[in-house]
């Protein structure tokens, strides 16, 4: 299959996209289609009828290694309101972008104090894109913004930098420094979204369990599929307490206990997450999700994007093992303390 | 040990990718006002997370030899994309252009890796090794 039959069938999938919008846009089938056609990855328009695998115990099959990795922005960027690229659009799209991660700063700047992405095959275009053809992960707010926050979102938000102030300034102490810098969390979700680097996950399936291994920061999901309740009230976790179920050939998993620190979005703990994972092709799943928190968003948003197939395996992260950067921070700034303790004596005794 | 010992501080013109995401914040570590160039051979590299740390062994113009820490990116992908420890080979020369941590001790954030033919180090093969895990299967190549 050469690129530009894949263009021209991206092109159909959007048109027929478009025609389902027009013709019907309230009957079920219509949305139907319309979700079907929504996710445009290369691999979403087979050439040929193609049938879902299954596992030995006939559930869909979702397992292989997968990857999210996407220029793709959670939210649309205020210059684009179309939903969708056309592929020729895209590619120019992730040309720019590619570019800019390629781009060099200015030497004596702080953006300048970093190791060089790029000679680490760090960029997000040197490893395979999803080539999502859509402009912001959200669908819907349909302009493709997060919705408003309420007031008490507001003042939780207030509420939390304010304890975080109280601690100093954001390198001041361990407590403020950012979670994915502390290896405690960092986008494995839900929602599931693309972590910057190091974007490979593996699902595995038994009868009753669907298994999500997330790369960064070494996070595993395990989701029971037996019908179970989600565990107590006061049990609360970074990941939150999932169950799924299937269907159609739809697996759905419903996320809630969270506890108040992952904080996603400003979400409370009492954020539900739905997801739904769609096998598209044998080289793609197409992840939809939504978020449901009243006391955060004056209404549910909701956000979709492909995974594609890589190679395995899923390495383990081992995030903390390594992480001196901690450290070496805290030492600098109890060391920065300390000079201004002595300045301040040497001024006083003079 | 202080860095007037085997280190040569310039103002470094060179320059080094974008910054987009970060892990941490690398200028709280790594101090702006500090930049520096080492030149030495590889003696370790620590392929781990979040970030992998180089090794390297300095001699300053008395001929005494200085460990110093380089601050590099994370392994994970690379390893995926065909990259093992030989690719970078110890005993290594490496010229590294960085800057040194805030915290006063030989680690520094090597912003720029260069080879002694002085090309630049570039660790991705792109997945352009069949087969290897990062790489795009083959059975999905169109």
């Amino acid at each position: 299959m050469n690129d530009r039959f894949l263009m021209s069938l991206g092109a159909i999938a959007l048109a027929i996209l478009v025609a389902v919008v027009l013709v019907a846009p309230t009957s079920a089938a219509a949305q139907a289609q319309k979700a079907a056609a929504a996710t445009v990855t290369k691999a979403a328009a087979p050439a040929k009828p193609w049938t879902a695998p299954r596992t030995p115990d006939g559930q869909p099959d979702l397992q292989g290694y997968w990857t999210n990795n996407s220029y793709t922005p959670l939210e649309r960027p205020k210059d684009l309101t179309k939903e969708f690229y056309t592929p020729e659009e895209l590619r120019e799209a992730e040309k720019k972008a590619a570019e800019r991660e390629e781009e060099q700063t200015v030497p004596g700047t702080t953006a300048d104090v970093h190791y060089d992405f790029t000679q680490f095959g760090l960029d997000r275009s040197q490893t395979r894109l999803t080539d999502n053809l859509r402009t912001s992960v959200i669908v819907d707010p349909p302009n493709g913004k997060l919705p408003p926050v309420t007031s008490e979102g507001q003042k939780r938000a207030a509420d939390r930098a304010a304890e975080r102030k109280k601690q100093g300034a954001q390198y001041d102490q361990v407590q403020n420094i950012p979670l994915g810098s502390r290896c405690v969390y960092q986008n494995a979700g839900p929602p599931m979204l693309p972590p910057g680097y190091n974007p490979a996950y593996q699902i595995l399936q038994s009868k009753d369990t669907v298994t999500i291994l997330i790369e960064m920061l070494h996070e595993v999901r395990v989701i029971p599929l037996d019908g179970r309740p989600h565990a107590p009230q006061g049990y609360r976790s970074w990941l939150g307490d999932s169950r799924g179920h299937w269907e159609g050939d739809t697996l759905v998993v419903e996320t809630t206990n969270f506890n108040d620190k992952s904080a996603f979005r400003g979400a409370s703990e009492n954020m539900k997450v739905t997801e739904r994972f769609t096998r598209l092709s044998d080289d793609a799943i197409r992840y939809e999700f939504t978020v449901n928190d009243p006391s955060t968003w004056e209404i549910p948003w909701k956000g979709e994007m492909p995974f594609v197939k890589i190679n395995g395996p899923v390495f383990e992260h081992a995030c903390h093992e390594g992480n001196y950067g901690v450290a070496n921070t805290l030492k600098a700034v109890r060391l920065e303390e300390k000079k201004a303790a002595e300045e301040a004596a040497r001024k006083g005794t003079k | 040990m202080r860095i007037t010992l085997a280190v040569t501080i310039t103002a470094i013109l060179l320059l080094a990718a974008v910054p987009v995401w970060a892990h941490h914040a690398f200028s709280a570590e790594f101090d702006v006002n500090k930049p520096l160039t080492l030149k030495g051979t590889l003696s370790k590299w620590e392929m781990i997370n979040p970030h992998s740390w180089f090794h390297i062994d300095v001699k300053g113009p008395d001929g005494t030899v200085t460990e110093w820490m380089i601050e590099g990116g994370s392994p994970n992908t690379l390893i995926r994309l065909g990259v093992t420890k030989n690719t970078v080979k110890v005993g290594t020369e490496l010229t590294i252009e960085g800057y040194q941590a805030k915290e006063g001790t030989n680690k520094a954030v090597g912003r720029n890796f260069v080879l002694a033919d002085g090309t630049r180090l570039f660790l991705s093969l792109g997945g352009s090794v069949p087969g290897t895990p990062g790489a795009v299967p083959e059975s999905e190549k169109k």
